[in-house]
């Protein structure tokens, strides 16, 4: 079904960005301005005994925590990381002091000279040393930043009266997220009030952080999203520390300050997606049907805090699957290691706990002895049944035809009864994967945490200006909220304006995560052009404003984890096609067949851009985005070792949307930025273990581990 | 202080050289990339660079004397254009970094830079290549072999200039190239396999085989070649545990931040023995 706001449009951003116009962070040179690079921990821990700098020429400075006026802490969810370290130091990396002046060759033959006195620690490295008490922890008394527990059912019970028990372990590693812009900000302070442009996703995360750090009142403190050249989640939590950086730079100074990374620090040193060790078991009635589950999560969350407990959560409400499971009992921990630390990045730990369930309920099938795409179908959770939360899956549930679409596509059943009867030459397989995501945020963050608010300003041109927080970083935001409004309105696209989010202008609409902001923020909107629309023959300039309401029919709580995980989810199936090279394990990935759920497109275009977009970012992930920490150093620093897909990797992928209209979304759209990545990997990782008749139990599925496999004849 | 010179004549350029210690530049693909610095500074060079990539001298493919002689600066775009290159270094070439990569990058440098893994050394080790040194006292020619030392090191002199390849007309009905790159395009080795082979009346009557990334040189095995040599193909699959025991003392491979040693000895085992248990299939 076609619905007109799905009609694909020019994006706005299309003529700036390919005429080579578009302002990024670094075409910016306002006047005076001066440059900064940062010290960083050569140790993975180590108290740190004395700091010896040079003298400084005229007109360079140092900037160290003692120039920090308020908290020197980064404002995220706990107030554990320092912008400049302290008396000690916990990753390799991590931010001492910055060096400031004019001259790039001068500062760092300042950084040259600076001798740092540490005296060594015995660090933290991997979940095992995390887990040894023979080391002091990193965190609180046991390691772990988090640490949650929530069941339901009746767990113990369905185990011990099992017919059968199949368990599992799962692991997954790092992922960075390689957006084509690094990280940067620059700061300006000017009459008493600090002003951070930057290449960011949320505006007012990085405003509130400044507030804390600065200890200022939030009308002393300004921040403006510049045009961003990706994000992928990597902008939402790691910009806050660097705005504070040149925040301070720039008080000390007098000066603006640009702090920009290039490409091989910003590897080296931000936020990736989080390594993960999942621990699944199973339990069976007689007739083949799983009767409960059992979960173990652990993520590697780094040396800070940071976002990972909710990371942590997402994995943990995720890792039933789409499946609906009579009892299932759900252990996690977000474990400190003094590695760099973790964050944000597209499914939001997600992926992880997919890759982990859908390769696992594979196994259990073949072990049964049945179809694992049937044993599947027959636990697909269905409109009314409850969450692995125990909320309710209250809208309908279309995997049946997402499947039945993918299947058209791909000719999975046919395919996989032809790759069974292997001639030996070739190692083919196809596998597929069913998949959810939990659009906006957690449980009652919207109501309770984010509490956004949008405004309309209708200039007296007629002309309506866009009032929201939420950045374009090429997903395409400037044009679908724009498309939202003016359909409302019934004018024309061209007389609605959004432009970069400024917090002196935009009140808070939220952070530009979690695939909430069409659904979300473009459903304020839509009510706001409605309320416009309703005064729009009222002469002069007018304003509307709309706050969140939370829907009554949506409960959480957060202490037991129980209830509407989410408001609403969107759905997925991909298939997988590949073939294994029987000489060097390379896996060539022959075509990738999708279909989707994301109730209405707001344009067909730009989700085909996200779907392609996401399938390839998880392709990568699954199978050559190798990224290894070795004695708490990442050993992949450039985008030479760092291997990420070229066109020449990019298979064939074909997708099709399904029409699920969700009344709460703008038209009846839902989220879709991560859902397109999650299932990429577990269908890559099923389509191997299937060209090669073993289970695969570790992302990526590197050549090198497909030769231990296929040597020894099964994983691990 | 002379930080850079760009001669018009090669005779220029090896005065330069004769004068004292200098660092040859021509495409600067990996000279460049290895001296990166903070965006917004230059590269430093620990000597003065010499810019030879633009050397009339150093260009083009010519076929004068039956042997095929390439200028060292010819870039690696221009070997994939030219029907006189050997289609096994040709294949190795197209998989060669990027197209822009390809434009600057030379054989020359490619050469010199003396990676482990420079993709197109195992073909030229295959192609029993030459490499052209000159001086501004004379000329000498060496085995591609004797001219890599190792990882980062060459016999070329610190007055020499490589000016050109030469490789024997010799045209092979079996030839095969293999590069087990980190993806499929703009990728480092992990490992590359190149050979020749001829075949004559069932028996094999030429066979070289060289290994790129395995060991801190080139592996070529003329004991291993030795032990096939004029014998009848169906002999192969019996003498493959001679032939592995001749491979294995040479295959040193290391771990590294793209692949591990026990990978890069496998593969190239699996590489050797499909190509060795694939001839009686080739025409």
């Amino acid at each position: 079904m076609s619905h007109e706001i799905s009609r694909p449009v020019a994006k706005i951003d299309n003529r700036e960005k390919l005429a080579g116009d578009a302002q990024y962070l670094g075409d910016l040179h306002p006047q005076g301005m001066l440059y900064a690079k940062t010290l960083r921990s050569v140790k993975a821990r180590a108290v740190i005994r004395a700091i010896t700098v040079p003298p400084l020429p005229e007109g360079y400075f140092i900037v160290d925590r003692h120039d920090v006026p308020g908290k020197n802490r980064v404002k995220i969810l706990s107030d554990d990381q320092p912008f400049f370290a302290e008396d000690r130091v916990n990753y390799i990396g991590e931010p001492i002091l910055l060096v400031v002046g004019p001259e790039k060759e001068r500062i760092l033959a300042i950084l040259d000279g600076i001798r740092v006195d540490y005296e060594d620690l015995p660090p933290i490295l991997t979940l095992a040393d995390a887990e040894r008490s023979q080391l002091p922890p990193l965190f609180g008394a046991d390691n772990y930043f988090a640490e949650y527990h929530f069941s339901r059912g009746q767990v113990d019970e369905a185990f011990s009266r099992a017919a059968r028990v199949i368990e599992g372990e799962y692991q997954t590693g790092y992922q960075e997220h390689v957006y084509l812009e690094p990280q940067g900000v620059l700061a300006v302070h000017e009459a008493g009030k600090i002003t951070v442009y930057g290449s960011i996703q949320c505006p007012y995360y990085v405003k509130n952080a400044l507030i804390q750090a600065f200890g200022w009142d939030g009308d002393r403190v300004r921040v403006v999203q510049t045009t961003t050249g990706g994000g992928f989640g990597g902008k939402e939590d790691y910009p806050s520390l660097i705005a504070g950086q040149a925040g301070f730079a720039a008080l000390k100074t007098g000066r603006p300050v640009q702090l920009l990374f290039d490409r091989a620090e910003d590897i080296e040193v931000t936020t990736k997606r989080h390594p993960s060790a999942i621990r699944l078991r199973t339990a069976l009635d007689g007739t083949g049907r799983i009767t409960a589950m059992e979960a173990d999560i652990r993520l590697n969350a780094g040396a800070y805090a940071g976002l990972s407990a909710v990371v942590l959560q997402r994995s943990m409400f995720n890792i039933a699957g789409v499946y609906q499971l009579p009892a299932l009992k759900v252990r996690g921990r977000a474990v400190a290691t003094n590695t760099v630390p973790n964050g944000a990045f597209r499914g939001f730990g997600s992926p992880q706990a997919f890759f982990a369930v859908e390769t696992h309920l594979d196994e259990v099938a073949r072990e049964l002895g049945v179809d694992p795409l049937e044993f599947k179908i027959k636990h697909m959770a269905k409109q009314g049944d409850w969450t692995a939360t125990g909320g309710t899956y209250q809208q309908e549930i279309k995997l049946p035809e997402l499947i039945a679409e993918v299947e058209e596509l791909s000719g999975y059943r046919r395919k996989t009864a032809d790759f069974a009867r292997r001639d030996g030459a070739r190692l083919q397989g196809i596998g597929m994967a069913l998949f959810l995501h939990g659009c906006g945020f957690t449980g009652s963050g919207e109501r309770d945490h984010i509490k956004a608010r949008v405004k309309l300003h209708k200039r007296a041109d007629g002309q309506v200006e866009v009032l929201a927080a939420n950045a374009d970083m090429g997903q395409g935001l400037r044009t679908t909220l724009r498309k939202i409004v003016a359909q409302t309105l019934e004018r024309p696209l061209e007389t609605i304006i959004y432009d970069n989010p400024d917090t002196d202008r935009v009140p808070d609409s939220g952070p530009t995560v979690a695939s909430r902001t069409v659904m979300i923020v473009g459903k304020l909107l839509e009510e706001a052009a409605r309320k416009l629309k309703a005064v729009w023959d009222q002469p002069g300039e007018q304003e509307v404003v709309k706050d969140y309401e939370h829907p009554a029919n949506i409960v959480w709580d957060n202490d037991t984890f129980s209830g509407d995980a989410y408001p609403a989810y969107s759905w997925g199936v991909n298939a997988v096609e590949v073939e294994v090279d029987p000489s060097t394990y390379q896996i060539d990935v022959k075509g990738v067949w999708s279909a989707f759920d994301v109730g209405v497109a707001i344009d067909e275009r730009i989700i085909r851009g996200q779907v392609e977009g996401g399938v390839l970012q998880g392709l990568g992930y699954g199978s050559l985005e190798v990224m290894e920490c070795r004695d708490g150093r990442i050993q992949q620093r450039s985008v030479t070792d760092y291997i990420i897909p070229t066109a020449l990797d990019c298979p064939r992928i074909e997708s099709r949307l399904i029409d699920n209209p969700y009344e709460r979304g703008p038209f009846g759209a839902k989220g879709a930025g991560e859902l397109t990545l999650v299932g990429a990997a577990p269908a890559l990782a099923l389509a191997v273990g299937n060209a090669l008749g073993v289970p695969i139990r570790r992302l990526p599925v590197t050549p090198e581990y497909l030769m231990e496999v296929m040597e020894h004849g099964g994983a691990d | 202080m002379v930080t850079a010179f760009t001669p018009r004549t090669l005779v220029e350029a090896l005065r330069f050289r004769d004068a004292g210690p200098s660092i040859p530049f021509a495409g600067g693909t990996d000279l460049m990339v290895r001296r990166k610095r903070w965006s917004g500074t230059t590269p430093r060079f620990e000597q003065p660079a010499l810019f030879i990539g633009g050397l009339p001298e150093l260009q083009g493919i010519t076929t004068g004397d039956g042997v095929l002689t390439i200028g060292a600066a010819t870039t690696l775009t221009a070997l994939l254009e030219d029907g006189n290159v050997p289609a096994l270094l040709q294949q190795a070439v197209a998989q060669m970094a990027s197209p822009a990569i390809r434009n600057g990058g030379t054989l020359g440098g490619n050469l010199c830079n003396a990676s482990p893994a420079a993709d197109t050394m195992p073909p030229l080790y295959a192609l029993d290549a030459a490499v052209v040194l000159q001086s501004a006292a004379g000329t000498r020619e060496l085995p591609i072999e004797e001219f890599i030392q190792g990882p980062g090191r060459t016999a070329l002199a610190g007055n020499e200039l490589l000016v050109a390849v030469r490789i024997p007309p010799r045209q092979f009905k079996i030839s095969a190239y293999r590069k087990v790159g980190t993806r499929k395009a703009d990728a480092l080795s992990k490992l590359s396999f190149a050979a020749v082979a001829e075949v004559d009346d069932g028996k094999l009557t030429e066979l070289r085989i060289a290994l790129g990334a395995v060991a801190p040189r080139v592996v070529r095995s003329r004991a291993a070649e030795e032990l096939l040599l004029d014998r009848p193909l169906r002999q192969i699959a019996d003498r493959l545990p001679e032939i592995q025991a001749a491979y294995a003392e040479l295959l040193r491979p290391i771990d590294d931040q793209r692949s591990s040693a026990a990978y890069r000895r496998t593969v190239a085992w699996n590489l050797i023995r499909d190509f060795l248990l694939g001839l009686h299939l080739k025409p």
